[in-house]
């Protein structure tokens, strides 16, 4: 289980966060002290950091430094401060994203997703398998022995993410907001119509009915 | 413009009292001079001199005043910042201009303390908005978190609280950047951005609007880099898509956003063009004016005619064009104009 550390002097905005985290499969740590909170920081030995900016006493940017003096773990920066200069400052002293309050949770968990996956040294294993299927995704192509079937670009961000989330409900609003935050801003019927296009790929390679709709919940890969 | 002159018939009328008294004392010397019985010559080159001594008297006072009082008029007609006349002027001679000129300078003094007042409130004004703003972003952030918190217990309250919670979050924007751009302070900071990208921030901020609304957005592929401020960008482009939803036409089979961008030589256009109800040929030339609404904006009734205002402020801060085109029930298209510098064609080359 990787090990989220939450930076946030609001209460309520911590419980909230720590919830979500929680939900999504992820172990949190919260930070409530906010002296040395850098030293903290690197003895919890995390996965990743979500650091608001506006701490008590401190600013966020000045731990982010000092943290980098010492630690290269991930660090999303969070802040309800929409400006350019603190973004610029926070990606120069080594942030991984910069996220402003406040935030489509959805794409939080998003961007925390994809910080993690980037930093994760074990999953370089370019072989990605669903059962006996093998996914090529440079190639946009599902190949089960001599089969193959070549897959949109839409059709392998929906695979990737309920092949990622396997035996677990995957909501709509999560496929939606993933195929949107990689630039493919479908509606409602063209995301129905491309997992259905999916499922009759799924069909030719022999796996029938392995989508499971959940009314109300969303798409299940079995 | 009209060169300022100092008009030396009004200026002579002023002296009346002077050149009458020069003219009484003349005729004086004339008459005492004839009761001593004097030679004609000697009374005629006594008055000559006398006269040709009053009007040097005069003509030399006149073109002195005429310098500098010619010189203040026409540097203030000149000036666009007319406070700052006297700095132009040179250094007064006589007694009488340095009285004047005294008096000017005190005046402004006192102006621009009492103008300095007014800059420091609102500066404070803005800081405190800032400020406050940013707070209530947190309980925002925490009830957004709340609502998808609760969503495996009742998916369609926490939609309806998050709808509301994003309307909150836009108004929040407004006051936001309406104090930014009545205040201009170079609180911005212009960089060189991906186009892509903040169109990206803004469709993705407004998925559940435009999801809700059943309005389909194309967003063709853009690979200009423009000079801008990133998150101002972000509001003006996100108050344009807000109108674009705002004012779609539920009589369209398909209501529609396009979002292209256009490489010229001398500058990169963004062009946001929507199918909806489209702007009045009379309401069209005023839609960027502070409140005023038009008749959309009085038919939907929740119009504050501020949105397009702070957009174009926005857009003239950063030195961006804006325009809008639009034909009534066919189409609104907004044209935004990125210049290019010189700076970028050096580092393409």
């Amino acid at each position: 289980m990787k090990k989220i550390i939450i930076v946030e002097d609001d209460i309520n905005l911590r419980k909230e966060l720590k919830q979500l985290l929680e939900t999504s499969g992820y172990e949190v740590f919260l930070i409530e002290n906010f002296k040395n909170i850098q030293e903290k920081i690197v003895q919890e030995n995390a996965d990743l950091v979500l650091l608001d900016i506006n701490l008590p006493n401190v600013n966020g940017e000045i731990v982010l430094k000092e943290l980098r003096k010492q630690s290269a773990i991930p660090v999303i920066m969070v802040t309800s401060r929409t400006s350019e200069v603190d973004e610029v400052l926070s990606l120069s002293y080594g942030a991984d994203d910069y996220v402003t309050k406040p935030y489509n949770p959805t794409l939080l968990l998003l961007r925390i997703g994809a910080v993690l996956k980037r930093y994760d040294s074990t999953a370089v294993a370019d072989e990605l398998y669903y059962k006996d299927v093998k996914v090529n995704v440079a190639k946009g192509t599902l190949q089960r022995k001599e089969q193959e079937v070549s897959l949109t670009k839409n059709e392998m961000l929906i695979f990737l993410l309920l092949l990622e989330n396997q035996n677990k409900i995957v909501s709509r609003n999560v496929i939606m907001t993933n195929l949107w935050d990689n630039d493919e801003f479908l509606n409602d019927n063209a995301l129905t119509v491309n997992i259905s296009r999916l499922r009759g790929k799924l069909k030719e390679l022999g796996y029938e009915d392995v989508i499971e709709t959940k009314k109300k919940q969303g798409y299940i890969l079995i | 413009m009209d060169e300022k002159k100092m008009n030396f018939g009004r200026y002579t009328l002023d002296k009346s009292v002077e050149i009458f008294q020069a003219i009484v004392i003349t005729g004086c010397i004339y008459i005492f001079l004839k009761a001593y019985d004097s030679d004609v010559k000697l009374i005629l080159t006594v008055l000559l001199l006398k006269s040709l001594g009053d009007c040097f008297l005069i003509f030399s006072r006149y073109f002195k005043e005429k310098v500098f009082f010619e010189e203040l008029l026409n540097n203030l007609s000149a000036l666009d910042k007319k406070y700052l006349v006297l700095e132009t002027i040179r250094n007064p001679q006589s007694y009488e201009e340095q009285l004047v000129y005294d008096a000017m300078y005190e005046i402004n003094k006192s102006m621009c303390e009492e103008v300095k007042t007014y800059d420091m409130k609102l500066k404070e004004f803005k800081e405190f908005v800032e400020m406050w703003v940013h707070e209530v972003k947190i309980p925002v952030a925490s009830m957004t978190l709340m609502g998808e918190n609760l969503t495996s217990d009742d998916l369609e309250f926490s939609q309806k609280i998050n709808k509301q919670l994003r309307k909150i979050d836009h108004y929040l924007e407004q006051i936001l950047y309406y104090t930014r751009s009545e205040y201009k302070e170079k609180d911005y900071l212009i960089k060189e951005f991906n186009l892509q990208k903040i169109i990206k921030n803004v469709v993705i901020n407004n998925k559940d609007d435009l999801l809700e609304n059943k309005v389909d957005i194309e967003v063709y592929p853009m690979v200009e880099e423009v000079f801008t401020d990133s998150k101002w960008m972000e509001f003006i482009v996100n108050q344009i898509i807000n109108n674009a939803i705002k004012y779609k036409d539920e009589n369209k089979k398909q209501q529609k956003i396009k979002i292209s961008s256009l490489d010229t030589p001398d500058s990169v256009k963004l062009l946001i063009e929507d199918n909806g109800i489209g702007i009045s040929k009379n309401d069209l030339p005023r839609v960027f004016e502070k409140t005023f609404t038009g008749a959309n904006g009085r038919e939907k009734a929740k119009s504050t005619g501020i949105g397009l205002y702070i957009v174009k402020e926005l857009c003239q801060s950063l030195g961006h064009k804006i325009e809008i085109e639009s034909e009534l029930l066919k189409y609104t298209r907004v044209t935004i104009t990125f210049g290019k510098s010189i700076y970028s064609n050096i580092t393409k080359s």
